[in-house]
């Protein structure tokens, strides 16, 4: 008989096996082709929307989230896939011992058995490829029925080809191994558990209750069969692990995008101005969710001035009432060139190119500040100094080290003393003090108000007289209530986190198709010792019981060590200054939670299918 | 031998495996009645259905068609609960193949049909000791099977099967695979059990087994005879 008719024969008599196998393999690729096709489109997706909006610190958390992710999602399904196939040739182990003490020479044996494994990669690879393709193709229908119109994006064939190529490669690799190790050893030893199985014991006989009988027989298999239950738990730490870093990673990264924009812009902060300075304030604002560029504005403009007795009759309004003027102008900036000492370096350096641009310039005063940026650095502190602090945006545009650099302003040079993330004006802005900034330019006075309300008040009613006073005191004037804007921001934020959201769900979704798969390998593996379990008096529940232990015990150890690393990465590497408040902890918590059942769930699945299979047919060989 | 009512009683069974072209029908229209305390041998040659009949009479398997009643318990209409249960406490088998769990000791593979059928530690500790001491293998507890010869995992699966004490003991091929010394050895142990009252079915060709039987059954083609008649 020929290698490749006796392999063949071999693979297709034992239907079981090797469609467990194949379907295993079939579900780790598909599940990441489909993964790496869809993180793709979320990214061309995201990038498109959010062309030409968003500020640098904002595009900065995105980005490397879905690289992460598309990184953790290829590997955990090289992982899979490599353990599969090694899975598989472990459980021909003793069959290459049989043959060998029949004589079969060891090219030969080596030949039988490779092909087999080539046969199953191939199809296993080629169906995944396939089927991955098909459940892209399925939910960019649905998700562009539902109108998600991010996933309109062109196929890419070359994904498909290098997962196919890179698997395909990786399971012949892994799968080899076994058989070559098998092939070097002595007959007699490959028919040994200890071998083909890594048995270990642990000293002692102890009998247990009749409860405690299912956990410790699932309890003795997961420890006894420690090579097997290493990799288990290698390759479900990667799923973790990656589901991790998606969860946790996503809803950190969205509150603490949030709170960044929240801050920056102020909840329950009113805005009063010149109807026409506040009109160009909105638009300033706007362009962090929608894009496009502000028209010139003449902010100097002398009918924009605030009055200073609306800020008189404000204060007398509410007495503790927090008022943050600011004067708003349109200025060139320019990166002044020098030698610096750098403080990270210890050495001194030559930093500036001489660049310029052009950006809002605000003069606040420190004390009276409102906003809550996330700061890189410090703010302002006196009114005095010539102090700056420059938008995200501003300061990479500008600047290679914007926090050790010096800026001028109308022939003022102002150290940089901090980078805030700033929605307003897509972070082209620069913060100096007030009286500074109306010394160099000559205009006395601000034209913007900011006041914070206090939210146990009642809104509508401090509104209307506030409105009142400033109409009172000059009728082209007005007030307007951030959390309009705010609103908006947020739900732009929203839209994208939920767009990305979408890849934690369906990685939970390909880790429990993975987990089936890896549960059924396991279940026919030790089939015949369930069965004699059966027939010694084992319930069909308690066999189940005992398999849903086992999958347990070793879920629960990948849970614990993925989500150790997954927030450990999360925290550290993904999202600086992350916002975590007890709420992003629940939920997040809750997601895992719901990732752990579910996995569970199914992996529960092929233990009930098996518990319900006739007694002989689980006791003999698939 | 006093006459009394049947432990195993089976009436008109049949066994098809397959369909169509591959359908082989292993029993044919079998009756046995086997009392309690009575020691049955099954002959006959190799596939003639000797593991399936010990198979429906032991509940792992159910028949195609007929009766089969055992502790006056109809096996055809017991649900798989049931069937657990009754084998843990009723029935001990012993298996051709061993069929010791690898995963388990020698004396874990002993204790755990205890453990299912809730018996006290202490009661578990004795009975693996006796059992050990029963088989001459109290050395050899703390070994797994396959670091044992193929006799003494024989051995194993009779403390095994004995573990609960059960009334009911089917025994397949016991010695087939033996020693003479070895067989020896579990022919000595079948004597015992024999003279402590057991109702005991062993499938098997070796004629020192049957020359302790109380009924000699016979089974070619798929059907039984009697070779007592």
């Amino acid at each position: 008989m020929s290698e490749t008719s006796f392999s063949i024969n071999d693979l297709l008599r034992r239907k079981l096996q090797t469609s467990l196998v194949i379907i295993s393999l079939t579900l780790c690729v598909a599940s990441t082709l489909f993964l790496l096709l869809f993180a793709q489109k979320i990214g061309f997706g995201i990038s498109s929307v959010t062309e030409g909006k968003l500020t640098s610190g904002f595009a900065g958390i995105f980005s490397p989230f879905i690289t992460l992710l598309t990184i953790l999602i290829f590997v955990a399904g090289a992982v899979m896939i490599s353990f599969t196939a090694f899975i598989m040739m472990s459980q021909k182990i003793k069959d290459i011992g049989l043959m060998k003490s029949a004589g079969c020479p060891n090219e030969m044996l080596f030949g039988y058995f490779f092909t087999q494994l080539l046969v199953v990669t191939f199809a296993g690879c080629l169906f995944g490829t396939i089927i991955g393709i098909v459940m892209d193709t399925a939910s960019t229908s649905v998700l562009d029925n539902l109108g998600f119109q991010f996933v309109q994006q062109p196929f890419n064939l070359w994904i498909p080809i290098a997962i196919f190529g890179i698997f395909f490669a990786l399971s012949l690799i892994l799968g080899t191994a076994p058989i070559v190790s098998a092939a070097k050893a002595k007959p007699a030893r490959t028919f040994s558990p200890a071998y083909y199985l890594g048995l270990s014991k642990e000293p002692g006989f102890n009998v247990v209750s009749k409860s405690g009988v299912t956990l410790k027989i699932a309890v003795r298999t997961v420890v006894r069969h420690k090579s097997a239950t290493i990799r288990a738990v290698v390759c479900l730490s990667a799923v973790f692990f990656l589901i991790t870093v998606a969860v946790a990673g996503g809803l950190i990264a969205g509150g603490t995008s949030k709170s960044w924009v929240e801050g920056a812009v102020g909840r329950n902060t009113l805005l009063i101005a010149h109807q026409d300075v506040v009109n160009q304030y909105k638009l300033l604002l706007s362009e962090f969710y929608e894009g496009g560029n502000s028209t010139q504005f003449n902010y100097t403009d002398d009918r924009y001035i605030i009055p200073p007795n609306m800020i008189n009759q404000l204060h007398i309004l509410n007495e503790n009432m927090t008022i943050d003027a600011r004067l708003v102008l349109e200025e060139p900036v320019k990166e002044i060139q020098g030698i610096i000492f750098g403080s990270s370096t210890a050495q001194t350096q030559y930093v500036g190119d001489s660049r310029q641009g052009q950006s809002l310039v605000i003069g606040v005063d420190p004390d009276s500040v409102l906003n809550n940026w996330s700061l890189a650095g410090t703010f302002l502190e006196e009114n005095q100094r010539s102090e700056a602090v420059v938008g995200d945006s501003l300061a990479q545009r500008l600047f290679s080290v914007p926090l050790e650099q010096k800026i001028r302003i109308s022939g003022q040079d102002f150290s940089v003393v901090g980078v805030c993330v700033d929605p307003l004006n897509n972070g082209n802005v620069t913060y100096v003090p007030l009286s500074t900034l109306e010394n160099i330019t000559g205009v006395l006075g601000p034209n913007v108000l900011m006041i914070k309300l206090d939210p146990s008040a009642n809104m509508s009613d401090v509104l209307n007289r506030i409105n009142a006073t400033v109409r009172a005191t000059n009728p082209d004037f007005e007030v307007y209530p951030l959390n309009n804007v705010l609103d908006k921001s947020l739900s732009f934020l929203d839209f994208i986190w939920s767009t990305i959201m979408f890849l934690p769900l369906l990685t939970l979704v390909a880790a429990s198709l993975i987990l089936v798969g890896y549960v059924m390998l396991t279940i026919s593996e030790q089939r015949q010792e369930l069965g004699v379990l059966r027939a010694l008096g084992a319930r069909p529940r308690t066999v189940f019981s005992i398999v849903s232990a086992q999958s347990l015990i070793v879920l629960l150890g990948s849970y614990a060590i993925g989500i150790a690393f997954g927030t450990i990465t999360t925290l550290l590497i993904l999202v600086q200054n992350p916002l975590v408040t007890t709420y992003t902890v629940i939920e997040i918590a809750g997601w895992l939670l719901l990732a752990l059942i579910v996995t569970f769930a199914s992996s529960i699945y092929p233990a009930v299918r098996f518990a319900k299979k006739p007694l002989l047919e689980t006791m003999t060989q698939p | 031998m006093e006459e009394t009512k049947a432990v195993v009683s089976a009436s008109s069974l049949t066994k098809v495996y397959g369909k169509n072209d591959t359908k082989v029908e292993v029993l044919k229209d079998i009756y046995l009645d086997v009392k309690k305390g009575e020691f049955a041998v099954i002959g006959g040659p190799s596939g003639s259905g000797k593991t399936t009949l010990l198979n429906l009479i032991g509940g792992i398997d159910k028949p195609t068609s007929g009766r089969i009643i055992v502790f006056g318990e109809d096996l055809e209409a017991k649900n798989e609960d049931f069937l657990a249960s009754f084998r843990c406490h009723k029935i001990g088998f012993v298996f051709q193949s061993y069929n010791l769990v690898s995963t388990l000791t020698v004396a874990e593979n002993v204790a755990f049909p205890m453990e299912w059928a809730g018996r006290t530690e202490n009661h578990v500790r004795e009975r693996v000791g006796e059992l050990m001491g029963l088989v001459g293998l109290q050395n050899r507890s703390e070994h797994f099977p396959f670091q044992l010869s193929g006799g003494e995992q024989q051995r194993v699966a009779f403390a095994r099967a004995l573990a609960n004490d059960p009334p009911l003991l089917l025994i397949d091929e016991p010695t087939g695979n033996l020693d003479v010394k070895t067989s020896t050895r579990i022919i000595q142990i079948l004597a015992a059990l024999k003279g402590e009252g057991k109702t005991i079915i062993v499938a098997t060709h070796d004629e020192h087994i049957s020359a302790l039987a109380h009924q000699k059954l016979h089974l070619e083609d798929g059907r039984l005879t009697s070779e007592n008649e």
